[in-house]
């Protein structure tokens, strides 16, 4: 897997290559602003970039535009977005035009390697990896209103692991049940919340975004 | 005993020369500062009277609206300019739109009756001031040049006499010492006859000052305010920036050795090495962080301790003057400690002076501070300078700065701050 970083900050940037390359990965380049990064994608052709949301010049959300730029100019490449903290706004940003071959982590996730991995080889295959915290935020400002105080408590849970984009088979492992029963769980999740049914992956997360976004309080 | 006696009295003497010759000189300043802001006084006054003529004509009243703005300009900058010694004239501000608002307001009025004073009066006196300074010096320098002058016109201005000889040149070097000690004996009172116009008429009227004072305490407040937010955001940014990402480096490179562990042991322990790197960077981080915030030597040992630590610390030697009975609020003492950090900094890297010193007390409810160099001077409180920072951090706590640093020095800044305790 071939993969190019964009970090301003060296020492991460440097740990995150370390470990990636310990773990017998390709790290073609790497990158401390969104130019180099953007260079690096057009010059290296990667299989995956992963991009931090604030860098130069602002140290806003220079990642997000990069990572959505350099998707532009090279359509379908799987983005992994790390941030310092939980913003709402940039997942939205991010996710606009699909949630296909993205990832939006915050950055300790890093730390925990297998996690990390799993994210990072998702989002390669053509899935998504929403942070658990986002999922949490997302699921804490829906409106009462919009069906999802119907869901009980164990749909509530396959709702936020879909929402992170685990599949039926990691859905099943996390919460120590049989596949079976969470394809159950999921039928009756679209059904409570009016979504038409589907099994990939990839569209359920869509879908399941795209619900909590239109539900989030307008504060 | 005689000896030490006419030592002492010579030190004496010593002593009053110097400080007369800074009062003349001071007086020098204050008279062709005058100047300055009595010639554009001299020139709104003409540009006013030629407008109401040519209101006759009608053409009068299509200028008329721009007058009040050049009205105040030259009272503000005279404002500005009396302020920079002795007692503050507060700063007006914009002035009234429209001519009918311009005569009904009774600060306008005044500026006007100030106008007429200083355009005429002011400009005389600094005139007569510098003209006596400089006919001084040409005439007691003139027994070194005459000569080159040609034959039929060597006679200086204000002298009668026809210059022939070296006696006579003399002559008008002793007529140029009269004219100095004229000038050392009334300069000081021409310039505060030349400022008395403006002292009495462009400050406001008792009534309006306490709204004014209100005023500007509230711009000073919204400055404040804008001060801490901007200091809000430098920590935010330091904190995000630095400290977090040296702890995410932390945990990504302790991820990494858990899984090298169990891999192969040896390659674990540079990442251990690198891991604790980055934990002791963030701790130096975050101790920066901290004391940019607040000082902790300021709440251990108290302002004296912490601005003679600072004078210690100090590129060049620094004596200090610190008396300071009991303590300041808080706020005021932080100002003061990252002031006069910022002004000896200032110092060690722009002033190439040799020594300063640092003078603090607390009298009346003012904290006053005195920081003086012997360097290059020339210091300016430009946009984005240190001294421009140190002035609006005093200025947000209602404080005042007053910075004296002609080229080739000293320096020195005095700074009060309400210490409010």
């Amino acid at each position: 897997m071939r993969i190019v970083i964009a970090d301003d900050d060296f020492l991460l940037r440097e740990g995150v290559a370390m470990l990636l390359r310990a773990e017998s990965l390709d790290v073609v380049a790497t990158a401390d602003s969104p130019e180099t990064f953007l260079a690096a994608v057009d010059e290296h052709e990667p299989d995956v970039a992963i991009v931090d949301v604030r860098m130069p010049p602002t140290h806003t959300d220079e990642g997000i535009r990069a990572a959505v730029e350099a998707r532009r100019r090279r359509p379908g490449l799987p983005v992994l977005v790390l941030s310092a903290h939980v913003e709402q706004a940039f997942a939205t940003e991010l996710l606009a035009g699909g949630s296909s071959r993205l990832g939006y982590l915050l950055k300790e996730r890093v730390g925990r390697v297998e996690q990390f991995l799993d994210a990072l080889h998702r989002v390669v295959g053509g899935g998504t990896a929403i942070d658990p915290d986002v999922v949490a935020q997302m699921l804490t400002r829906s409106r009462p209103d919009r069906g999802l105080e119907r869901l009980t408590v164990r749909e509530r849970d396959v709702l936020g692991l879909m929402a992170e984009g685990l599949g039926n088979a990691s859905i099943a492992e996390r919460l120590f049940v049989t596949e079976g029963a969470v394809h159950k769980h999921i039928r009756s999740i679209f059904a409570k919340l009016d979504l038409a049914p589907t099994d990939r992956a990839d569209r359920r997360v869509t879908a399941v975004l795209r619900h909590l976004q239109s539900t989030g309080a307008q504060s | 005993m005689n000896n030490v006696k006419s030592g002492t009295r010579g030190r004496a003497l010593r002593t009053i020369v110097l400080s007369r010759g800074r009062v003349v000189l001071d007086a020098l300043e204050h008279l062709v500062g005058g100047l300055g802001t009595a010639l554009p006084a001299f020139v709104v006054l003409v540009w006013l009277l030629l407008v109401a003529l040519l209101c006759a004509v009608g053409l009068g009243f299509l200028l008329a609206p721009t007058l009040p703005r050049l009205v105040r300009a030259p009272a503000e900058r005279e404002r500005a300019r009396l302020s920079r010694w002795g007692p503050e004239v507060i700063a007006m501000g914009a002035a009234p739109s429209g001519v009918r608002a311009a005569l009904a307001d009774p600060v306008m009025r005044r500026e006007l009756r100030w106008l007429l004073a200083h355009g005429t009066l002011g400009l005389a006196v600094g005139a007569a001031g510098a003209t006596l300074a400089v006919q001084a010096v040409q005439d007691i320098s003139y027994p070194l040049w005459w000569r080159m002058l040609p034959r039929d016109n060597a006679s200086p201005n204000l002298v009668s006499w026809h210059v022939h000889t070296d006696l006579d040149a003399l002559a008008v070097a002793c007529f140029g010492l009269v004219l100095a000690a004229v000038f050392v004996l009334i300069a000081p009172g021409l310039a505060r006859l030349q400022a008395w116009p403006g002292r009495r008429l462009l400050a406001p009227p008792p009534d309006a000052d306490l709204s004014l004072r209100v005023a500007r305490l509230s711009a000073t407040r919204a400055a404040a305010l804008d001060a801490h937010a901007t200091e809000l955001r430098r920590i935010e940014r330091s904190l995000h920036d630095g400290t977090q990402n040296r702890l995410v480096a932390v945990t990504v490179l302790l991820g990494a050795t858990r899984r090298a562990l169990a891999r192969d042991p040896a390659t674990a322990l540079p990442m251990l090495e690198q891991a604790q790197d980055a934990a002791e960077t963030a701790l130096a981080e975050l101790r920066t962080v901290v004391r940019g915030i607040l000082p902790p030597v300021l709440a251990d040992r108290g302002l004296p301790a912490a601005l003679a630590g600072l004078a210690a610390d100090c590129g060049v030697p620094c004596r200090t003057d610190i008396d300071i009975p009991g303590r300041c609020a808080a706020s005021a003492e932080a100002t003061a400690y990252f002031v006069t950090a910022e002004a000896l900094t200032n110092i060690s890297r722009h002033s190439r002076a040799r020594g300063a010193s640092l003078t603090v007390r607390l009298r009346g409810g003012l904290l006053a501070l005195r920081i003086e160099d012997d360097g290059a001077g020339g210091a300016a409180p430009r946009r984005g300078s240190g001294l421009a920072g140190i002035r609006s951090r005093i200025e947000a706590h209602d404080g005042r700065l007053t910075v004296t640093s002609p080229p080739g020095g000293p320096t020195v800044l005095e700074m009060e701050l309400p210490c409010g305790s």
